[in-house]
């Protein structure tokens, strides 16, 4: 495995992890399958790029064209891409969980709503949009860096340096933090936590937001290599479904661990000649399930065990 | 002048078609301490259960400190409890309603989750261990791996650790050794009493005997024994 | 007998079907050939206000079904050619959901991979046709086989997998699938799609009326070839083992239900019949093209079923039709129809339960809710008579007497003062105040069981006892308690104060 792989394989990790992982955080607390994922990661691509459009002018004006306008520029994208992505999360609380979590079936109900919710938004992206690609401008530079004698592009150390830091904030704010106890005490027993204080209504909203953010950075940061277009949230739903499966939904050290297998799985499977980029996908199915046959919870899905022994 | 903290008019409850609670009138003083005994099934949990606004329907007024959070109302169980914990009143559910990953103190914490209690969860925690000596040393232990005593103890603990005035128990002694539930008991009968309120719902009577200011009988869904009744002499 | 038909037009009387049989003549029920099954449901039974021998339809859904696939298989002929095109294609996908619904609903498999099914087999059986020559009669069979062979496959997993996690794991299925086909080397060239294969249809009939009309005949036989499936698999049974399942499968494995084997028939089963729609699409569009695994189809079929209804054929039914009506009937509004399709589905799934054909059963429910929450609160407006007691008394005035009583006993507890209980310890007998006599009168008329009587003592004049007679015949009255009374006057107070007390307790 050359050094290049490695990179490119850590790369790909760090998107499909911010995908799974917020898939994973929504399932774990409130029990919901988010297949409006996609379209939350193909809205936040066209905020930023609508958002680059007005702000690349003023930006220009302000502070020129050199190494300040392309940070100020890049903190732009990335801000609006969280926002987005944000308040694409808080639209999701009020259509698939706000009108439906007392009722029966709630899992089967929600996912099926954002399913719809995925493909209308699919859809009005194509009927404003239209089906042509934008480009988002690039944050990180087209530069090479060399980093221990590799030369590596600009764009994948930006987005592995960012995903790791996102993710250690977000795995310490889960663990220390009053809301992050209350989020673990609602996925635990909401009873409980509804005699704690805690409204489940309520705190369900932050964990969309968080997770329709954590989908907004991932469009921004994957929209270094490939364009924004109404579809392009198909795909990263799916890898982050199936790693967020493989991970054993609910697990997040299960989900950062098979996003780092399944982008290590990619970039080897697609820098070996014979095979190349045609098998990537069937290659990763194909792992998917054989690990799913051999654990049917996943790497890490102890969550389920712990509800289900609670439930007898 | 007694301050009454919890008055309960007219309630009646139940679950869907059922009726369990006919018409209650309960009212709880300051510094009060009240059994409420009773066979099984036969409303005590339902009642303590409907202060909390979590049972089926319920219809009747409930006021905590004058402040009316009763009312009529047939679905949406759930949805008003955590406005009613943050005004003063802490249940301990039945059983074991316990959070059975986390560790002991992440579980008392949770039960200092307002604002204010949050910052000196702490001090909490030591004051609540001090009327609990045994979790002391189990306070990193995961609560599924305790046995059923110190996890009654955490659950209990939980509800000591909020800021209430009004601290309903359900049944602290179900399905106990007796004498650990006596020390449970005596644990919570040590609290001091002032500004605060107790009702603790349990069927063997003689555990609460001589140790609660009143004992009020509760019989297919109505209260008896605390009703003015005319002397047979 | 005018009178007597309006004696009835209450209730649901109405809309039931009845047929007045003669009763002196054997009734004769036609069966479904080669089976114990009778056409329809009849049932037998007495009116009960003229006593007269009625036979009334139980299940009226079979009339519905005879009356929409027959309306359909009538009026398409007449219709446009456009319009025939819409009814073959809803014939196609109703067969495919109806299967489908047959996976999801009886058996219990969250399978999102039918589509990859019918595509798979599609893709086998025009290949065999068009690079190996082999005559389109045998595409079904091959259709079949692949059908069969790939829902071994994917049944394989299902087993060991829960619900939600096999629903995603066959959604990846679909991709592998699709991402296969487009990247097959000898399909390359016309993107991945088979072209020119033989059909049914021929040739040159194919895009005319005479090949519509043909192509329509044979997707409305696969719809009622994939309804008698249906039939045949949900009510039999293997069906019946199924529902017994679903909810306990530890019960159902500890009576003996091998629900698994079950479960997996079923998927075979269906498998193979959505083999032969495969087939049967490849054949109809005479291509098949990657397409078909396509996310957006499969989510437009999912939102066939969600919106019918999981689990029941005529939900099955109802929403393809709905969707196909929406996407193919209104070419012209272009891409806002899935966004219409979307709509439904969340308004769908928001407010019902199970799809619309579970709307109606959902608002009886709610109604019955209602009801009962409404009758538990009235009954503490006064009466005794709680809401599941009431609907089991046949005498409802007893419901009535129980509620009038309740209410005198609460305006007689508001008479009862200290005073009142002096003024009778004073004056047991005699003229009474207005609020005593009441109170006595109400006494007086109680009923004979436990009612306080004064029992003489044997060996001394002048001794009373109280006892409570038993109410029977023969059974001999109880003592109330040992205190003896030494005047008559103080026995009747006793008695009073026990009567006084009952009262306040009830």
């Amino acid at each position: 495995m050359t050094a290049v792989t490695l990179i490119h394989g850590l790369n790909l990790a760090a998107i499909y992890g911010l995908m799974a992982i917020g898939i994973s955080i929504l399932w774990s607390s409130v029990g919901m399958i988010n297949m409006a994922h996609g379209a939350t990661f193909a809205a936040s691509g066209y905020a930023a790029w609508q958002v680059s459009l007005i702000a690349q002018p003023l930006i220009n004006t302000w502070f020129g064209t050199g190494l300040d306008a392309s940070l100020v520029m890049g903190a732009t994208m990335v801000a609006s891409g969280l926002v987005a992505g944000a308040l694409f999360g808080g639209l999701i609380f009020m259509l698939a969980y706000l009108p439906i979590h007392e009722k029966a079936n709630f899992a089967v109900r929600s996912l099926i709503v954002t399913l719809a919710i995925n493909l209308a938004t699919v859809q009005l992206l194509l009927f404003f949009f239209g089906p042509r690609q934008r480009a988002l401008p690039k944050i990180f530079g087209f530069g090479r860096t060399e980093i221990l004698g590799i030369s590596v592009r600009n764009d994948q150390i930006g987005t592995i340096v960012a995903t790791a830091i996102l993710m250690l904030v977000v795995v310490i704010w889960l663990k220390r933090s009053r809301k992050g106890l209350e989020i673990t005490a609602m996925m635990q027993n909401p009873e409980g936590a509804v005699l704690s204080g805690i409204s489940v209504r309520w705190t369900a909203l932050p964990v969309t937001m968080l997770t329709g953010a954590l989908a907004g950075l991932a469009a921004i940061l994957l929209s270094q290599t490939v364009f924004v277009s109404p579809t392009a949230g198909a795909l990263p739903l799916i890898k982050g479904l199936t790693i967020a499966l493989l991970g054993g939904l609910g697990s997040l050290p299960g989900a950062i661990m098979g996003a780092i297998l399944i982008g290590f799985l990619e970039a080897i499977v697609g820098s070996i000649s014979f095979l190349g980029q045609r098998y990537v996908l069937f290659s990763q199915f194909l792992f998917i399930i054989t690990v799913l046959i051999i654990r049917p919870r996943g790497l890490g899905g102890l969550l389920d065990e712990t509800r289900e022994s609670r439930n007898v | 002048m007694v301050h009454e903290i919890l008055k309960i008019e007219g309630l009646s409850a139940g679950y869907g078609p059922l009726r369990v609670l006919h018409e209650i009138d309960f009212s709880v003083n300051e510094g009060e301490r009240i059994g409420l005994v009773g066979l099984n099934g036969h409303g005590k949990s339902t009642l303590m259960r409907s202060v909390m606004s979590l049972v089926g329907w319920q219809n009747g007024s409930i006021k905590i400190k004058g402040q009316e959070i009763g009312g009529a109302r047939s679905t949406g169980a759930g949805r008003r409890t955590h406005a009613i914990v943050q005004m003063g009143v802490a249940l301990t559910p039945q059983g074991d309603a316990i959070f059975p990953g986390m560790t002991v103190a992440q579980h008392l914490d949770c039960g200092a989750y307002s604002k204010i209690a949050w910052r000196e969860r702490a001090k909490r925690r030591d004051a609540v261990m001090d009327i609990f000596p045994p979790l002391r040393k189990l306070e990193t232990a995961l609560v599924g791996t305790l046995s059923g005593g110190e996890r009654r103890m955490v659950s209990v603990g939980r509800a000591l650790m909020t800021e209430a005035s009004l601290y309903l128990i359900d049944e602290p002694s179900l399905g106990l050794a007796p004498k650990i539930s006596r020390s449970v008991l005596d644990a919570l009968f040590s609290l001091p009493r002032e500004g605060k309120a107790m009702v603790i719902a349990e069927q063997n009577v003689a555990l609460l005997a001589g140790k609660v200011d009143r004992m009020v009988g509760m019989h297919a869904g109505r209260l008896r024994g605390d009703v003015g009744h005319v002397a047979l002499s | 007998m005018s009178e007597m038909k309006k004696l009835y037009e209450i209730g649901n009387r109405p809309r039931e079907v009845f047929l007045s049989p003669d009763g002196h003549r054997p009734v004769h029920k036609s069966r479904v050939p080669f089976s114990r099954r009778h056409w329809l449901k009849w049932r037998s039974q007495y009116n009960p206000r003229s006593l007269k021998l009625e036979k009334r339809l139980a299940d009226k859904k079979p009339l519905w079904w005879l009356l929409s696939l027959g309306l359909l298989a009538v009026v398409t002929p007449f219709l446009s050619n456009s319009a025939i095109t819409v009814a073959s294609i809803f014939c196609m996908f109703a067969a495919i959901n109806v299967l489908w619904t047959l996976i999801i609903g009886t058996a219990g498999i969250f399978s999102l991979a039918t589509l990859a099914v019918v595509g798979v087999s599609g893709y086998a059986a025009a290949a065999f046709n068009v690079y190996l020559g082999v005559p389109w009669p045998f595409m079904f069979a091959i259709g079949c086989l692949t059908g069969l062979v790939a829902g071994g496959f994917l049944a394989l997993p299902s087993t060991r997998l829960d619900g939600l996690y096999f629903a995603l794991l066959t959604l990846g299925i679909v991709e592998i699938c699709r991402v296969f086909v487009q990247q097959l080397k000898s399909l390359g060239a016309t993107n991945g799609s088979i072209n020119q294969v033989d059909s049914f249809i021929p040739s040159d009939w194919f895009l005319q009326r005479e090949g519509l009309l043909l192509g329509f005949a044979g997707a409305f036989l696969l719809l009622l070839g994939a309804l008698l499936m249906f039939k045949l698999v949900n009510s039999e049974r293997l069906g019946m083992l199924l529902r017994t399942a679903r909810d306990e499968e530890a019960f159902a494995e500890a009576i003996g239900i091998d629900y698994r084997r079950a479960r997996l028939m079923v998927f075979m089963v269906s498998s193979a019949g959505l083999g032969i729609i495969g087939a049967f699409y490849a054949m109809y569009y005479r291509s098949i093209s990657p397409s078909i695994f396509s996310l957006d189809q499969l989510l437009l079929l999912f939102a066939m079923i969600v919106i019918g209804g999981i689990g029941r054929a005529d939900g099955a039914v109802i929403g393809t039709a709905i969707v196909v009506l929406i996407d193919k009937g209104l070419l012209d509004l272009g891409p806002i129809r899935i966004l219409l399709v979307a709509a439904i589905m969340l308004l769908v799934t928001l407010l019902t339960n199970n799809g619309l054909v579970g709307a109606r059963d959902q608002f009886r429910n709610f109604r019955n809710r209602k009801k009962s929450e409404a009758r538990a609160r009235r009954t503490e407006k006064g009466g005794e008579v709680m809401p599941e007691e009431a609907t089991d008394m046949l005498d409802k005035q007893e419901i009535f007497y129980r509620r009038f009583n309740k209410r005198l006993r609460d305006e007689l507890k508001q008479l009862i003062t200290p005073e009142l209980i002096e003024e009778h310890r004073a004056k047991p007998l005699g003229r009474h105040s207005d609020a005593l006599s009441r109170v006595l009168n109400y006494f007086r008329r109680s009923e004979m069981p436990d009612k306080y009587a004064i029992m003489r003592q044997p060996e001394n004049f002048n001794h009373y006892k109280i006892v409570a007679l038993s109410g029977e015949r023969g059974a001999p009255p109880r003592l109330v308690d040992d205190r003896l009374y030494e005047s008559l006057d103080e026995a009747y107070h006793a008695v009073f104060l026990l009567r006084v007390n009952d009262l306040l307790e009830s």
